[in-house]
């Protein structure tokens, strides 16, 4: 129960910002903005809180909803115009709808009677001609649209509150038309009783309740005897019948046909049949019609019912009196009314919802305990304390905590790439029809975690990648099968942690990369110099190349305009990293490796001109110790590395960031060779390597603006600010040359 | 410190002051988040003369400008009493580097000057009006004017 007032309680959390969404729509409304847009939130809010409501069975909500809701509908689509009279109703009606969420919350209660004018006025709004008889029934009839599939409450008036949670016996109403049950004769009883397979198949039997009440009026019976105690449940079987009784004037066939998609997962038994309910029920609509709005009259009209008991079996051996159907149509019935729920919320499934506000203020204080962790030991090694001592042991368990603290808290982003990879099947298949191939798509490692600033990122990069494998990648059935592969191809994604970043490989088993068109076009779109000598590896690459496209001919598919350069692009700003590697006649393989989060970077400290920079990981290729012959001059002031059989340019990081005028020889320093974004490497010059940590990313930008040559900062274990270093801006700072000295903000350079 | 509305009929506004230099400046107290003791700060490279560098307020990075420099007064040298104020400008948190704080005023609008035209294209542009109290010149800060644009120094 508590589990279920604990949703009830995120219900109301969400109708007070549906409840302020609508208002807020009808008050835009109101000032002329009544575009469709606007009109579709008002309805989808009203239809929302309907919803929920109806899950929980709170039946007066339910109905004044219903009505607000079918003329939202009404106006949404242009059946009715939008007028300023009309707004101001709506607004009226938006505050009446308010109330009752109040009252259905337990606070205050609705003026039953201002509700059933409001409910009156709105139903004129939508039907003028249909003002006399708002109450009629006839207005009920539509209702089976709008609700939500867990529900079969129709407009039955149940008035137990414990209901569906205890595994009472129900029965639930599904008649709209009760004034004519009397009339029919053409009456079926359709006995339904879903095997396990049918849920599992995500098949719903209040969709097919709902298929069966198309066809005429129907009256739904739970039979819940065969459902075990809470211990013994098995939480994916199916214990439930559903006997059904419907009237109908179509055969046997109609009935069969709306249990078309379940064939085989249910035992279905229909037969020709008169339910012996059917005359108490029209005659106690006949008592129950004319008090429309008055509450108590609900209860009353229920205790007969009670002792005929539905036709179902359930009457009889269940430990509870049954409760009893009653197909009231009165717009104001018992307020404390509630439906039956097909779907009990599983145990132990309990999620809460947090704004993720607070969970990125946990982080940045967590990453505060951290650095203050780190002060406090580096203060108490200051005073020469013995690593024995209890102060020394207990700093010790007060780092493997703090540790551990920040695992947890993110793990707490962490999410598993499956909802990223969820949508890929019906881009493959969608891609696949599109250009007339045939591809399979297998997904490996959908569990594999990644920090929830990542994921957001991911779906652009790997939809890109896949229409490329099957546009590019995949040949047409027809090649596939002369080159004698299997006509369907296949794609893979998979992800996957390696040394602490995520890995998403797309892999196909196409013809490969054409590593002739592919240098032909280079050089005819003038990317490349035509004389240049590539290694296979490298002409792979080009395809990264901004400009590049490969397709013949424009497909929707690919060659919107962005091409492969985009998504190096896109994936280097997020700190990662994408290779291809291809094979002729056996397919590509995209590899793309990104951080596990974008709150913490691996990154090289580094002493330069005094100053402590952190350079990521990511760019770094090597470290070295440059001997003096490996150094040559070139031209007037630079000088490039010879690191093997290339020669890279050597960049004094305090020269190009203006932190000292000239450089030290680099021999005395460091040197780290980078690999920016385009692929052109460089030798980065430093004093001193304090070693490799993993910091916490701070923006530079919140309270400052974008620095050229840093990409962020972050707070070292000291408590000072350290930046990180933009490799690109850097290498392209030099390329660029020193400073102008007419930059009266900066220091000239050398 | 007394209740801003309970001594005068005027409204009444309530400034932190301090000292740049020789001269007197105010903030709006308002604006004022903290006043801390000054600590080195990082350097940030390619900056404006005036930008002292960046800070750890409390795990967020807090530029920290030398309000004598910005206005075109001799850069501040920091010494053990200078502090910084972390000012609100706008949507971002900056520590204003001065060399003293003097006192809380409490003033009410007659007591404020338009800035005088003969100041220079600085002054003008910081300081937003002149406020004379018990002989002393005290000139408010403007401080949605103090950090430059983000589009317009971003490279």
């Amino acid at each position: 129960m508590d589990e279920l007032e604990a949703i009830k309680v995120t219900f109301f959390q969400e109708c007070e910002e549906l409840l302020a969404d609508l208002e807020g729509g009808l008050l835009a409304m109101q000032d002329g903005n009544d575009d469709g847009d606007t009109v579709n939130a008002v309805f989808r809010a009203v239809h929302s809180i309907k919803g929920g409501a109806g899950a929980f069975g709170l039946e007066p909500l339910v109905r004044f909803a219903h009505v607000f809701e079918t003329l939202l509908d009404a106006l949404r689509s242009n059946e009715i115009p939008g007028t300023a009279d009309l707004t101001a109703v709506l607004l009226r009606a938006s505050d009446v709808l308010a109330d009752h969420v109040s009252a259905a919350r337990g606070l205050g209660m609705v003026d039953m009677d201002a509700s059933a004018a409001m409910a009156a006025e709105l139903k004129a709004w939508t039907d003028p001609s249909a003002a006399a008889v708002a109450a009629a029934p006839v207005e009920d009839a539509p209702e089976f649209e709008g609700f939500t599939p867990i529900v079969i409450s129709g407009d039955d008036g149940m008035d137990d509150d414990d209901l569906g949670f205890d595994f009472q016996p129900m029965t639930i109403s599904l008649d709209a038309q009760a004034a004519d049950v009397a009339v029919l004769d053409n009456v079926w009883t359709v006995s339904i009783r879903p095997k396990s397979d049918l849920y599992r198949k995500a098949n719903e039997t209040g969709l097919l309740l709902r298929e069966l009440a198309r066809l005429g009026p129907i009256q739904a019976t739970l039979d819940d005897s065969a459902l075990p105690t809470l211990e013994f449940l098995d939480a994916e079987a199916a214990y439930v019948t559903w006997s059904v009784r419907l009237e109908t004037e179509q055969g046997e066939e109609a009935i069969r046909e709306v249990f078309e998609f379940v064939d085989g997962d249910c035992e279905l038994e229909i037969t020709r049949g008169e339910a012996p309910v059917a005359d108490v029920l029209a005659s106690l609509m006949e008592v129950a019609l004319p008090e429309p709005a008055a509450p108590v009259e609900a209860p009353i009209a229920v205790a007969p019912v009670a002792e005929v008991a539905p036709p179902a079996p359930v009457a009889v051996s269940a430990p509870v009196p049954a409760t009893p159907p009653v197909a009231a149509n009165a717009p104001a019935a018992a307020p404390a009314a509630k439906p039956a729920q097909i779907e009990v919320p599983g145990p132990g499934q309990s999620v809460i919802r947090v704004d993720p506000e607070r969970i990125d203020r946990l982080i940045d204080l967590v990453g505060e305990l951290v650095i203050n962790q780190a002060m406090l030991a580096q203060r108490v090694g200051e005073y020469g304390i013995a690593p024995s001592s209890n102060l020394a042991m207990g700093l010790d368990e007060l780092e493997q905590l703090t540790r551990e603290i920040q695992d947890s808290v993110m793990a707490i982003r962490a999410q598993p790439v499956k909802s990223v990879f969820q949508r890929m099947p019906r881009l493959v298949r969608e891609v696949a029809n599109m250009t007339g191939k045939q591809a399979r798509l297998v997904m490996d490692g959908e569990n594999t975690e990644v920090d929830k600033t990542v994921i957001e990122r991911l779906a652009d990069p790997i939809t890109h990648m896949l229409r490329n494998a099957i546009d590019h990648g995949l040949e047409s059935p027809e090649e596939r099968k002369a080159a004698g592969k299997n006509p369907e191809g296949v794609v893979r994604l998979a992800a996957l942690h390696r040394s602490g970043r995520i890995v998403i490989e797309v892999q196909d088993d196409g013809r490969g990369i054409n590593r002739e068109r592919v240098l032909s076009i280079a050089v005819k779109k003038g990317l490349i110099s035509p004389d240049l000598t590539l290694t296979d590896e490298e002409i792979d690459n080009l395809i990264f190349l901004p400009g590049f496209s490969t397709a013949d001919k424009i497909s929707d598919v690919s060659g919107r305009g962005v091409g492969m350069d985009v998504v190096k692009r896109s994936v280097q700003a997020l700190g990662g990293r994408i290779s291809i590697a291809s094979r002729p006649g056996l397919g590509s393989t995209f590899t793309l490796s990104l951080p596990l989060t974008l709150a913490v970077l691996d990154g090289m400290v580094v002493d330069v001109a005094g100053e402590t920079l952190v350079i990521p990981l990511a760019c770094i290729v090597e470290s070295l110790r440059p001997k003096a012959e490996e150094i040559r001059p070139l031209g007037p002031t630079g000088s490039v590395l010879a690191v093997r059989d290339s020669f890279v340019p050597l960049i004094d990081v305090g020269l190009t960031l203006n932190y000292r005028s000239k450089s030290p020889p680099p021999t005395e320093g460091v040197v780290l060779l980078v690999e920016g974004e385009d692929g052109s490497r460089a030798a980065l010059v430093a004093d001193a390597i304090h070693g490799q940590r993993q910091v916490v990313i701070k923006s530079l930008e919140q309270n400052y603006q974008q620095v050229e040559g840093v990409a962020a900062a972050t707070i070292l274990g000291d408590g000072r600010v350290a930046l990180i270093l933009d490799v690109d801006a850097v290498i392209n700072l030099r390329r660029r040359g020193p400073p102008s000295p007419s930059d009266p903000t900066l220091i000239a350079a050398e | 410190m007394t209740e801003p509305h309970s001594n005068s009929s005027a409204e009444t506004r309530e400034l932190i002051s301090f000292r740049v230099g020789e001269q007197e400046y105010c903030v709006d107290i308002m604006a004022v988040r903290e006043i801390r003791g000054w600590s080195p700060a990082t350097t940030l490279p390619q900056s404006p003369a005036y930008m002292r560098g960046v800070i750890n307020l409390r795990g967020a990075v807090l530029p920290i400008m030398d309000l004598a420099c910005r206005i075109g007064m001799p850069t501040t040298e920091p010494s053990v009493r200078s502090v910084f104020i972390v000012v609100q400008a706008g949507d971002r948190t900056v520590g204003l580097l001065v060399d003293a704080v003097s006192d809380i005023l409490s003033i009410t609008d007659d007591l404020c000057q338009p800035t005088p035209d003969i100041a220079c294209e600085n002054v003008r542009h910081f300081v937003r009006n002149i406020i004379s109290l018990e002989g002393r010149m005290i000139s408010e800060i403007s401080l949605d004017r103090l950090l430059p644009e983000r589009e317009a120094l971003a490279a």
